[in-house]
């Protein structure tokens, strides 16, 4: 075959399928696939909360998008230039959002009259025949029977042998787009290491897929799209949790303190938990607590004895967590509070992604009760954003809450593997003997005597002789910890507890303001995941000659320094936000600048072209 | 540390105080009561109850009244229970308060 | 990392402690004649047995009058948040096995809002010592009815009687798959001295429920169980291999009934011997039911049976990983799966 092959510099593919048609595997195939050539990449995997939901109907679809590109990308793309639908329900629940002009792969095995019923479509009417595809460049294949036809040699039950056509489908996406193949083959034979069979018929599926769409005519000579350039370094593909829970470990490492994390399985946290518990070695130790408060609990006894405590969990745990998380901040014992945010009010929508718990982690308890709250940015971020909260805890002495999100924790990005001395030195600095004389000159130990610099009390753990000392949730006395129902002490701890959190900010590096023409008098100010909507939309509004510049903030509490300074420098300020506008109104309440707000709720990440023309729109009227 | 009985409850003996005791450690003699110094536990029921001011927590004692620590000692070496105890000599030796 | 002790366990003073030296210097506030200074004495009496440094001893509370307990030891502490102490406690004691872990607590901490809690940790056996003081009233707050107050109880919160059933805690922890529990009272010192040492032997999670009098809001709720005129003929005392006789003079027997359970039999009845080892669980929640069978009330050890420790499984396992993985390297878990490289342009330094 000597077809002419298409160069493109960049492609957006959406699998779509069952929640049991292995649509995930697939997509993060594809995805290491795409990394190990040389693209740049990112992902969404978009699934439902129904673990099977009925087969074939819409609730079930699983979906998992990917951008790869010749060039920088920081989103999975507005929509797909390629659908692959496994059946009737796949393609009824991602068309709406298809444009006219795309290839769509369809499974045909799968059309019979009953999945088209199930997926809703009128008893009788197929939109492979009634012309409602028209527009759509439609690639019929018939993945069943040709996945069932390449494994004929196996001998597989009828249903096994089925389950095969997602790795067909791999491989004909894999040839389209000219993708490496050999990481897939190594990767089937490990995951089916035990079951030698399986992993022989997935391989030979996978291959069976290559080759058809080498000798079909259907597809001409596939695509090519350039590898792009990108910073020297050792790269991988990661996600936004496996990120975050690495981070832990790395920044636990740097600290010398054993890792405990209290958790208790929720979407889409629960893979912090997995992850953690699968690095024992490291001094990782793992506890599934009976509920939220008892994660959260076991985390700061941890503490308390000498360990880096560490609980995870998504919105409705958080609420759980309050009150503890007060208790640790009457400690001021190190503890991080990670929340993958995810649709709220009360359960919400739990697969789907949202920063509406942006006031919760910050206000959401009783009393004058700070902490320190910090965001990720991108998957990879994660990483970066969980050793600085470490680092906070530590050096600090206080809860730290760390923010990610639905559209974080399962998207992938490539990420350069960090050198471990690029990060941060985080010292305990255990206390190891009195800090203070009492008032008979007697040396004594006081536990909530005070870093001058920091205004961090000691860290005293529990063995260390001699420093014997009762902390509780109750008011204590400035120094001796000894409690207090003293008014003007109450005034005093209430405001150094406050004063101890916003000395964060001195240690913080300046913003950095991307404006390459440094002639904005926009600015767009993010925070958390919305980061790479907002640079891809920037990077549009630059493209088509205009002026914006863009910031985004880690830090949520305190904020840093220069930030008042730098939102009077522009005439507009936009801070785009999956809520209502919680960050814009603390920036309003804050300072003397009146940012407008741009939000949606609608489980997504923002599109790049809603994004574009709000920018647009409020560049034209400066 | 104990609570313990002073002069003021020679030959007065109200016992309300042994009522209050959640841990029986207040025993009788034949002149005054006496707190058993192992046994009480620091709860000060007995304290506030005493309608002659008998009773002051160890710290607290008038120093004259030291003294009655080591009686209580002597008095109720050995027993348990709120069982009825003998004077000892010093406390025998005391001339009959006026009524 | 973790391959190095935290920290290195101090060597045994010359001289052993004494009571004295788990007083902290604070001033005890709980009300006059408080059934919880009687227990605070027996437990600084009792902590210089365990042979162990002040250091190496933790006390973790909740919410409540129990609660202040830790301020009052000279040991480490924690006045955690209402109901939590067994889950703040269990992290302690998994992260830092070598430490001496001990919860108090009360009936409304314990079985109303920390309910949960308190079961999950007596079926995980994390080696704790909980004491549950049990007043069967609400103190702190001022005199509302606990899960633990009989129904009917006139109280501010239930004017006319209260409609609840209450928990027996000892049947309770035998239900939750409890290794060790047991029973005393506050003003019985030797035997609460008695039972705290046969608690602070067992292995893992350890539940001693103290009868408490609350001489304020419950005054005398035990004290036919105190009272020298009548607690012989509502105490039993168990004695693990003796059988169970009670009644002045020991005149009185508990013998099985047909139903299946205990109950209070004749003078020449034989008496079941009390066996507190023995692995199945039955004989001693029937124990625990005996009371409302008619029987007395019973005071000591129901049930002590070994079995693995959650935090000694927890170690086991994360050594046993760590044999067979060797110790974590950062580098390589970061560096990990599918790699690439980007050279850098030709020319350039290397990094």
């Amino acid at each position: 075959m000597s077809q002419r092959v298409t160069s493109v510099s960049r492609v957006v593919i959406r699998f779509a399928g069952d929640s049991g048609d292995g649509m995930q595997l697939v997509g993060d195939r594809f995805t290491a696939q795409s990394t190990l050539f040389g693209n740049d990449v990112s992902t969404f995997p978009d699934f439902p909360a129904e673990i099977r939901a009925p087969g074939g109907t819409l609730p079930g679809v699983s979906a998992f998008q990917i951008q790869f590109a010749d060039h920088s990308v920081s989103t999975p793309g507005d929509a797909a230039d390629v659908l692959v639908a496994m059946n009737p329900a796949a393609l009824r629940a991602n068309l709406g959002g298809l444009p006219r002009g795309a290839d769509v792969i369809v499974d045909t095995d799968e059309f019979t009259g009953r999945n088209l019923v199930k997926a809703g479509y009128p008893a009788g009417v197929s939109p492979l025949a009634d012309g409602s595809l028209a527009g759509y460049r439609v690639h019929a294949v018939a993945l069943t029977a040709l996945t069932v036809g390449a494994l004929r040699s196996f001998d597989l039950p009828r249903r096994d042998a089925e389950r095969g056509r997602n790795m067909f489908a791999l491989g004909l996406l894999s040839w389209m787009y000219h993708r490496p193949t050999e990481a897939t083959v190594a990767f089937l034979r490990e995951k089916f290491a035990r079951r030698p069979e399986l992993a022989a018929a997935n391989v030979a599926a996978f291959t069976a897929g290559w080759n058809y769409g080498e000798t079909t005519e259907s597809f001409g000579g596939g695509y090519r799209v350039a590898s792009a350039p990108r910073e020297p370094g050792r790269y991988r593909t990661i996600t936004g949790n496996r990120a975050l829970a690495y981070g832990l470990i790395a920044a636990a490492d740097r600290a010398g303190l054993p890792l405990f994390l209290g958790s208790y399985p929720i979407t889409p946290a629960s893979d912090i938990l997995h992850e953690l518990s699968r690095q024992r070695h490291f001094g990782v130790t793992t506890f599934q607590a009976e509920d939220e408060i008892a994660g959260i609990g076991a985390a700061l006894g941890a503490s308390f004895g000498g360990s880096l405590g560490v609980t995870t969990t998504s919105g409705p745990g958080l609420a759980l967590k309050s009150e503890t998380i007060g208790l640790a901040v009457s400690l001021e014992l190190p503890l991080v509070i990670v929340d993958v945010q995810r649709g709220g009010p009360s359960t919400g929508l739990p697969t789907k992604t949202e920063q509406s718990d942006l006031l919760q982690a910050l206000y959401g308890r009783n009393g004058e009760s700070p902490v320190p709250v910090l965001a990720a940015s991108s998957p990879g971020d994660c990483f970066g954003a969980a050793v600085e909260a470490v680092r906070i805890a530590v050096t600090y002495r206080t809860p730290v809450v760390l923010l990610s999100d639905g559209y974080l924790a399962n998207g992938s990005e490539p990420w350069r593997v960090p050198e471990v001395d690029e990060l941060p030195v985080i010292a305990p600095a255990f206390a190891t003997g009195p800090n203070a004389v009492d008032a008979d000159g007697t040396p004594c130990f006081q536990p909530y005597l005070r870093d001058p610099d920091t205004l961090a009390r000691p860290w005293a753990v529990p063995g260390t002789p001699g420093l014997e000392h009762r902390v509780g949730g109750l008011e204590k006395a400035d120094r001796t910890g000894e409690i207090s129902y003293d008014a003007a002490n109450h005034d005093h701890m209430v405001r150094t507890r406050r004063a101890k959190v916003d000395r964060i900010a001195r240690g913080l590096p300046p913003l950095v303001v991307d404006d390459p023409g440094g002639r904005a008098e926009v600015l767009v100010l993010g925070w958390g995941s919305t980061a790479g909507p907002i640079a891809a939309a920037c990077t549009e509004v630059r493209a088509a000659g205009g002026a914006v510049a863009r910031a985004h903030l880690r830090h949520l509490d305190p904020f840093p320094a220069d930030l008042g300074e730098l939102l009077g420098r522009y005439r507009r300020v936009l801070v785009p936000e999956m809520n209502l506008g919680q960050l814009a109104g603390l920036l309003r309440a804050r300072y003397p600048v009146d940012v407008e707000s741009l939000t949606q709720v609608r489980g997504m990440p923002f599109k790049v072209a809603e994004l574009r023309t709000a920018i647009e729109k409020v560049a034209a009227d400066v | 540390m104990t609570y313990v009985i002073g002069a003021n409850c020679v030959d007065v003996k109200d016992r309300t105080c042994v009522a209050e005791c959640p841990v029986a450690c207040i025993h009788e003699g034949d002149r005054m009561l006496y707190i058993h110094p192992e046994e009480c536990v620091d709860c000060g029921a007995c304290e506030p109850v005493c309608p002659v001011e008998a009773i002051y927590h160890v710290d607290d004692l008038p120093a004259d009244w030291l003294w009655h620590l080591d009686a209580a000692a002597e008095a109720t070496a050995g027993r348990a229970d709120a069982e009825p105890v003998s004077d000892p000599a010093t406390v025998t030796a005391l001339p009959p308060a006026i009524q | 990392m973790s391959d190095t002790p935290l920290l290195t366990i101090a060597e045994r003073p010359a001289s052993p402690p004494s009571a004295r030296d788990f007083r902290s210097d604070q001033e005890v506030r709980w009300c006059p004649g408080c059934g919880d200074y009687a227990i605070l004495a027996a437990v600084q009496g009792f902590l210089p047995e365990l042979g162990l440094r002040r250091e190496n001893i933790v006390f973790v509370s909740g919410i409540g009058c129990s609660s202040r307990f830790p301020y009052y030891l000279d040991t480490y502490g924690m006045h955690s948040i209402h109901g939590r102490a067994p889950a703040i406690a269990t992290g302690l004691a998994v992260s830092r096995p070598d430490l001496s872990v001990w919860v108090v607590t009360g009936d409304g901490d314990a079985l109303s809002i920390g309910g949960n809690h308190l079961i999950h940790a007596l079926r995980r056996n994390v080696n704790l010592k909980i004491l549950l003081f049990n007043n069967r009233i609400y103190g702190l707050t001022k005199g509302q009815y606990s899960p633990t107050s009989e129904t009917g109880k006139i109280t501010k919160s239930t004017p006319e009687g209260s409609l609840d059933h209450p928990f027996n805690p000892v049947s309770l922890a035998l239900g939750a798959e409890a290794g060790f529990v047991a029973r005393t009272l506050d003003s019985d010192r030797k035997h609460l001295t008695s039972v705290l040492r046969a608690a602070a032997a067992h292995e893992g999670t350890a539940l001693v429920e103290i009868y408490q009098n609350c001489n304020i809001f419950n005054d005398g709720a035990f004290e036919r169980l105190k009272a020298p005129g009548t607690r012989d003929e509502h105490v039993l005392r168990l004695e693990h291999g003796a059988p169970m006789r009670y009644g002045p003079a020991g005149v009185r027997t508990v013998v099985r009934d047909p139903g299946g359970g205990l109950r209070p039999g004749a003078a020449d009845d034989a008496a079941v011997v009390h066996d507190a080892h023995t692995s199945d669980p039955v004989p001693a929640f029937a124990l625990s039911r005996l009371p409302e069978a008619g029987g007395p009330t019973p005071i000591g050890v129901f049930r002590s049976v070994r079995r693995p420790t959650y935090d000694g499984a927890v170690a086991e396992q994360g050594r046993r990983v760590r044999a067979a993985r060797g110790p974590g390297s950062v580098a390589d878990l970061l560096g990990g799966g599918d790699t690439w490289t980007v050279p850098a342009p030709f020319g350039s330094e290397a990094r």
